[in-house]
């Protein structure tokens, strides 16, 4: 298993190495520099000159893109000038906010979405499908950003239940019950759409697993019909859902981005944006490396746990 | 019926869909002919008008100018743009997916790494980035769009794409000298286009919401044109005010992407074979059960089916599987039930304990009595306490019959803990005890093994321990040696002959082979297009089979040592059973079919032991 | 489960209660820095003037500068040498004295390259004083510049946030990072920046102007417009700036109260006078009257903007020409000169941007303007951007690119705009941003007088007869003057709005 792990990380770094290239392309493709961001009406092309030269950005671009590999492969991110502090403090800062808000909308689109496929599969037609393949469409169905203003609408300014936006009280929170409050609708709103698509790729092989010969084994030897389907065609089942939660993780990374801008998340989706629309150069490229290896380890981790789930596949 | 009723309902649910948008479409069409306020016209003064103000249906928005018009204008480029943009990621994508797979090797490693690149690289940035490069615009915004989409197709159609190449067809058309677009385009691609058909369906209200969330992102339609998702865009700002300006588009929205996802899933399941056949309807834990009446028949022996009939009902389509079938079997007795596939042993041997898979298949008449009472009336409960513990299975090809994931011991254990609460420690040992009664080797190391680790007459001893571990009365064994060869075979048939012979065990046989039943069988029953045409103790039979049928069966057993006798296989197909000929079945097939064979309903009839269904019996030889 | 978690968070009271003596303000983003030399951006503005002081400040209500930190000045006769006399015994937060090396650190700091610690920079607004050519600590309490030139702007400059003085013992113990642990001399001291939530700064017991009266000061980024609005609503901030104006009604009620203040800001329209349509100065006045600006600031605006006469805000009062009448909306007139000029291709590429600073409503007042341009016969087509892509192809001048584009300014001088973007030196070639190429040598002449001029009677008047000029030769289509509002809990008072549109809290109370 460790071996296996091992080869899937070497086999990952071309992958990354490609991702460095595109995200330094684009940024240098992208008009406008972090000299006009910076100056914005002031821009003259003398003051922009000087600008780009403190940073770093007057040596050629094949250098450039040297320098900052060289220097991220130490450990060293460079700075945000947008933010003028280390790339990598900020990442770290944003990230674990991101985790928290991506990690429980995960947890809750994955047990949500997976018990919705079950309950919907095992009482397929009853009202029960029914009214879970309704919810679950409509989760699809609209767009997060308006989901997640509805809610602060109807939540926060109508109703006066949760705070509307940032991950703390300014004052007096902090504790878990506090951090609870601020992540109850962005997690909700962010965790919709990747719940609907879990569920009915759930249901469906669910559906699929049901038919199978060992589950009418399971039936001939007596085994209750809440085992057969919690435990029979549920880890059946999982074989076949894990590579869409892999899958799905990285939708609920990219659409944190707008929920993290609706709800004022102290997020990474949110720093990428508005590090792009700032030019940040260091900081986006950073971040979407960051971001990106992520995505990769975990789809590592999601390969390894299929391994672990089903024998059959060879570690 | 009932069944048939759910699935419509099931469509009616596409039907809503199609009609909806189908709605939206017309109506996307039609606007331009519509007596619609000019959409971009201001009129700053009436800015935020609620819906129904005089000349304005559906308000107006910020800057004053008609909601429906906008709405409606908004509405048909949306549908235009995602149309489009799953459009252009479907071609792109699914011509990465087939080049990479069809050629394999190094050029699907790069591309698959590409791919992998785009997957890995956050989608919204991406969109963002190709959009800051290459400037706003509704087009750009759907190049972007599209070009983050690419990678699903891409996979989807690779996957399908390599599993098709290494197929004899692909193989012959290059072998005739075909060229690679040529084998690309008219042998793949036909192969591949309804997964692609499927993806598009099922993408196009995906791709109008993420167009709608870089309108968001403020990088979508030039003003003033509306698409909805700028709508949306441009009247959040004033949410908290005027929540019309951004529900109206918000409501366009939901409807249109539901409706597409409703449709796409009524698209998916028509493209898919296996939901029409009732494949992708789950099985309920007992088979339905739907008899106008039981028969009040005294039981005989262990286990007796009284007059049974299982249906299959699909569509409109009824299928009579097993037919008016009585048989009983008795402590000790080994009974055989013979016929070709499709003949309705299968379906007799799982209607006893209700595991024939519903939907489709409903039992519609007779009884099944064990202990005195009718196994078909119990409630599920009753009914699982006695599966397993009184009447057991065994199945063929133990590969898809046992779980793949989980231990041959967790298998067993969990087959005794549910009948008895035993500690698992216990069960363990009682697991081991029957493995090495089923004579497996290092029975203790197998506990561990998965099925896929076994042989396949390993597998089979496994199948045989786990149906034997609650010592039932009745077996059942469902054709347990047609995946297994010669040797192993008699192996596996001579160990359940001396099970049971030691227990004092009933088992109900089903084969397609003499060859096995004249090994084991006291007594043998053979069906054809699910009725018994013939009956008796396997020896007379054998030695003088009164059915034709049951003589071409017969003739089809290579006999050990004797050489090739008239293994002639019996010529035609065995009718399909939701259209039986009147008469005799096999009458069609039958070298010795006379008139009277196809008119009216034929006797099963004869002298105890034996009886069998046919006007004109074979002879005696004598 | 999500049911239980909404049930659990309602059921907690006393939500969106902020504590007393505790001001939370919603800004508009993340600050990038809290050093004065590195920022410019007028939300790190906001900040800052809470945290530091400067040598001279803008007097309350006015763009007119007065003493703080310095109690005095003397102008040279030649308007080239400034000698400024410091108040006795301020201190930073820091303990350490507000004396005359330390004034000298600031700006050798951004200004001299080989300074140990130029390198804490990138200093972007260093070349507001790029005048100044030596700077001396003469005694303790006595600092002299020396300017190459007579520079009237240079005062001004001074009260820019720019200017505010910090501590050198605390750029000395921070290096690069003195951003995120400022030091300086203000009514409020440093606490801590928690990353993307909120920068906190408490009370300056011993501020020499006067204690403050609240305990603390808390700034949140909410960069989404609606969000703050939904914030301010359900009281999780006491004050927000840059209200959308579509929010404005949901706050004319009790709970609130509304602040405006109308600012050195004018929000224009660059015509291309170099090709297309717009070279042809009859076109460019027929734009100016077929643009209803009344209800571009009444109604697009929601009133938050007065219409605009000219390059010369209003808010500098020594400068504008009241007298100066705006272009009114006549649509017949504007179609009149259109017939006049005899111009046949009427097609119109127009800039927009999606937001920016001092843009107001970019795309809706685009979309107006367009409509408003097509009623009378003009085709326009629009391309919006984000906002640094559209400085990169706005700034480099329209020609061959568009014939017209949104731009605002705001700025601390009536100089700066006119000197930077309607001069013919100030082409983008050189080095300018006259994107439109407006060239008349008698505003050229009367500006580079001004610059020169220390009289502010006779500065004013220079700057009134520029703006009379160029009225008429309408390189611009004068457009709006941004009315700055902000919005409090009732609870908040003694909150005034500066014209700088500076956010001075030092005298605010909550109760």
């Amino acid at each position: 298993m460790t071996g296996y792990i091992l080869r899937r990380l070497v086999s990952a770094i071309p992958v990354l190495l490609g991702i460095t290239v595109i995200v330094f392309l684009i940024m240098a493709m992208i008009p406008g520099d972090p000299a006009t961001a910076i100056l914005g009406s002031y821009a003259t092309p003398e003051n922009v000159a000087r600008i780009n030269a403190s940073l770093g950005l007057d040596k050629p671009l094949v250098q450039r893109y040297f320098i900052w590999l060289g220097h991220m492969l130490t450990g060293d991110f460079g700075r945000s000038y947008a933010l003028n502090r280390p790339v990598l403090d900020e990442i770290l800062d944003r990230f674990s906010a991101t985790m928290v808000l991506a990690g429980t909308s995960f947890v809750l689109c994955a047990i949500l979405g997976v018990l919705a496929g079950v309950v919907s599969a095992a009482r397929q037609y009853g009202w029960a499908d029914r009214a879970i393949t309704f919810v679950v469409l409509i989760g699809i169905s609209v767009p997060s950003f308006f989901l997640g203003m509805m809610m602060i609408l109807i939540f926060a300014v109508r109703l006066k239940w949760l705070p509307v936006s940032g991950m703390y009280a300014i004052y007096g929170g902090g504790d878990l019950a506090d951090l609870a409050r601020h992540l109850a609708m962005p997690a909700l709103a962010l965790a919709a759409v990747a719940t609907g698509v879990i569920a009915r790729m759930a249901r469906s092989a669910m559906l699929e697993v049901l038919r199978q010969d060992y589950i009418r084994t399971a039936r001939a030897k007596g085994v209750s019909e809440t085992r057969v389907v919690l435990r029979h065609a549920l880890k059946a089942a999982m074989v076949s859902i894990l590579p869409v939660l892999g899958l799905q993780a990285g939708f609920v990374l990219s659409g944190a981005v707008y929920i993290e801008m609706v709800f004022q998340w102290p997020g990474v989706g949110r720093m990428l944006v508005d590090a792009i629309l700032k030019r940040d150069i260091l900081l986006v490229q950073g971040g979407v490396v960051f971001v990106a290896a992520c995505y990769v380890v975990f789809n590592i981790a999601v390969d390894v746990v299929q391994g672990l789930l089903d024998p059959r596949i060879k570690a | 019926m009932s069944g048939f009723l759910k699935l419509l309902l099931r469509n009616r649910l596409a039907a809503l869909g199609g009609v909806v948008i189908t709605g939206i479409v017309a109506l996307a069409l039609v606007t331009p002919l519509l007596p619609l306020q000019p959409p971009d016209v201001t009129n700053t003064a009436e800015r935020f008008a609620r819906p129904f103000s005089p000349g304005h249906l559906l308000g107006t928005d910020n800057l004053g100018r008609d909601l429906l018009s906008r709405l409606l204008l908004g509405t048909r480029l949306s549908l235009a743009v995602g149309t489009v943009a799953a459009l252009g990621a479907a071609v792109t994508g699914s011509a990465i997916g087939i080049v990479a797979g069809y050629f394999g090797g190094r050029t699907d490693n790069v591309i698959m790494r590409l791919i992998d690149m785009l997957m890995a690289f956050p989608y919204i940035l991406l969109a963002l980035a190709i959009v800051a490069a290459l400037g706003p615009g509704l087009v750009n915004a759907l190049i972007a769009v599209a070009a983050v989409n690419v990678p699903f197709f891409a996979r989807n159609i690779r996957g399908l794409t390599v599993g098709l190449a290494g197929r004899e067809f692909i193989d012959a058309a290059r072998l005739s000298g075909l060229g690679h677009t040529r084998i690309i385009l008219s042998e793949l691609l036909p192969n591949v286009l309804p997964v692609i058909v499927i993806g598009i369906s099922t993408t196009v209200g995906w791709m109008i919401l993420e167009t709608a969330g870089l309108s968001f992102l403020g990088l979508g339609s030039q003003p003033p044109q509306a698409d909805l998702g700028s709508m949306l865009g441009e009247a959040r700002a004033a949410l908290i005010t005027a929540p019309h300006s951004s529900v109206v588009p918000g409501i366009m929205i939901f409807l249109i992407v539901m409706s597409i996802n409703l449709l796409g899933d009524g698209v998916r399941d028509a493209l898919d074979p296996r939901l029409k056949s009732g494949a992708l309807s789950r099985p309920r834990a007992a088979t339905r059960v739907a008899r106008e009446h039981v028969p009040e028949v005294p039981q005989q022996g262990v286990l007796d089916l009284q007059n049974l009939e299982t249906q299959f009902h699909v569509g409109r389509r009824v299928y009579r599987a097993v037919n008016d079938v009585s048989l009983h079997v008795k402590p000790g007795e080994c009974l055989g039930i013979i016929g070709e596939s499709g003949s309705g042993k299968s379906v007799t041997a799982l209607s006893v304990m209700g595991l024939v898979a519903s939907p489709p298949g409903v039992i519609t008449g007779g009884a099944v009595r064990h202990d005195g009472t009718d196994l078909l009336s119990l409630r599920p409960g009753d009914l699982r306490a006695r599966r397993g513990a009184k009447v057991a299975y065994i199945f063929q090809d133990p590969l898809a019959t046992l779980h793949p994931l989980f231990t041959i011991g967790d298998q067993l254990i969990e087959a005794i803990r549910s009948h008895r609460a035993l500690p698992k420690a216990q069960a363990r040992a009682r697991a081991l005890e029957m493995l090495e009664a089923v004579r497996i080797p290092n029975p203790e190391s197998r506990l561990e093994n998965y099925p896929h680790e076994m042989s396949g007459g390993m597998r089979q001893r496994v199948g045989i321990a786990m149906a034997m571990i609650n010592e039932p009365e009745v077996i059942i064994a469902d054709e347990p040696t047609t995946a297994l060869d010669v040797t192993v075979q008699a192996q596996i048939l001579s160990l359940l002959d001396e099970l049971r012979r030691e227990r004092g065990l009933a088992i109900l046989f089903i084969t397609h082979d003499f060859g096995v039943v004249a090994q084991l069988c006291d007594r043998v029953a053979v069906m054809y297009a699910g009725r018994i045409v013939e009956e008796g103790p396997t020896m007379q039979i054998l030695d003088a089979p009164a059915h034709p049928y049951t003589k071409r069966l017969i003739a089809c057993v290579p006999e050990l040592g004797g050489g090739r006798r008239t293994l002639a296989a019996i010529p035609g197909l065995p009718p399909v059973v939701d259209k039986l000929p009147e008469g005799c079945a096999f009458a069609p097939r039958c070298a010795k079919a006379q008139e009277a064979c196809r008119r009216g309903e034929i006797a099963l009839e004869g002298a105890a032991p034996r009886a069998v269904r046919c006007l004109f019996p074979e002879e005696a030889p004598t | 489960m999500a049911v239980s978690a909404l049930a659990l968070c309602a059921a907690s009271p006393a939500l969106a209660q902020t504590p007393a003596g505790v001001l939370i303000v919603g800004q508009i983003a993340e600050p990038k820095s809290l050093d004065p030399a590195a920022d410019t951006a007028v939300n790190d503005f906001r900040i800052l003037v809470n945290l530091y002081d400067g040598l001279v400040r803008y007097k309350s209500g006015t763009l007119e500068v007065e003493p703080a930190l310095a109690e005095g000045w003397e102008i040279s006769e030649g308007g080239t040498v400034y000698t400024f006399t410091l108040k006795e015994g301020v201190q930073f937060h820091d303990g350490t004295p507000v004396d005359a090396e330390a004034v000298k650190f600031n700006f050798d700091r951004m200004l001299v390259e080989d300074h140990p610690y130029h390198d804490t920079g990138p200093f972007p607004l260093a070349f507001f004083f790029s005048a100044i050519t030596q700077t001396e600590a003469v005694d303790a309490r006595t600092v002299k510049f020396t300017l190459n030139e007579p520079y009237a702007p240079f005062l001004s400059n001074l009260a820019y946030p720019t200017g505010l003085i910090v501590s050198p013992a605390g750029v000395k113990a921070g290096g690069k990072d003195f951003g995120r642990s400022p030091v300086g001399t203000g009514p409020f001291k440093f606490k801590e920046w928690r990353s993307n939530e909120a920068v906190v700064l408490e009370k300056n017991p011993d501020y020499w102007d006067g204690a403050p009266e609240l305990e603390a000061l808390v700034f949140r980024p909410i960069t989404d417009a609606n969000t703050r609005v939904a914030e301010m609503l359900s009281g999780g901030i006491d004050m927000m700036v840059e209200v959308p104006p579509t929010a404005l009604a949901q706050f004319r009620t009790q709970d609130f109260k509304l602040a405006e203040q109308a600012g050195p800001h004018v929000w224009f329209l660059i015509l291309n006078m170099k090709d297309g349509p717009f070279a042809d100065k009859l076109l460019r006045q027929a734009a100016n009257y077929a643009i209803n600006k009344k209800a571009l600031c009444g109604d697009v605006l929601e009133g938050t903007a007065a219409v605009s006469n000219g390059p010369v805000a209003p808010a500098f009062s020594w400068a504008y020409d009241d007298s100066l009448e705006p272009y009114p909306y006549d649509p017949e007139k504007a179609k009149a000169l259109i017939a006049q000029s005899g111009a046949t291709d009427l097609s119109v590429t127009f800039y927009v941007t999606e937001g920016g600073s001092g843009m107001l409503d970019p795309i809706p007042m685009g979309t107006a303007i367009q409509a408003d341009l097509k009623a009378v016969g003009f085709d326009v087509k629009i391309e919006t951007f984000e906002w640094n892509t559209f400085l990169g192809k706005v700034n480099p001048g329209l020609e061959g690119q568009a014939d017209m584009a949104e731009m605002a300014w705001m700025t601390n001088d009536p100089d700066t705009l006119p000197f930077l973007t309607l001069r013919t030196a100030a082409f983008p070639d050189q080095g300018g941003f006259n994107s439109g190429y407006y060239s008349n040598p008698e505003v050229d002449s009367l500006l580079e007088e001004a610059r020169k001029e220390t009289d502010q009677d006779k500065r004013g008047a220079l700057y009134r007869k520029m703006a009379g000029i160029v009225h008429d030769d309408a390189p611009w289509v004068f457009v709006a003057n941004w009315k700055q509002n902000a919005v409090t809990s009732a609870a908040v008072s003694h909150f005034t709005l500066q014209p700088s549109f500076l956010l001075e809290l030092g005298k605010v109370t909550k109760a």
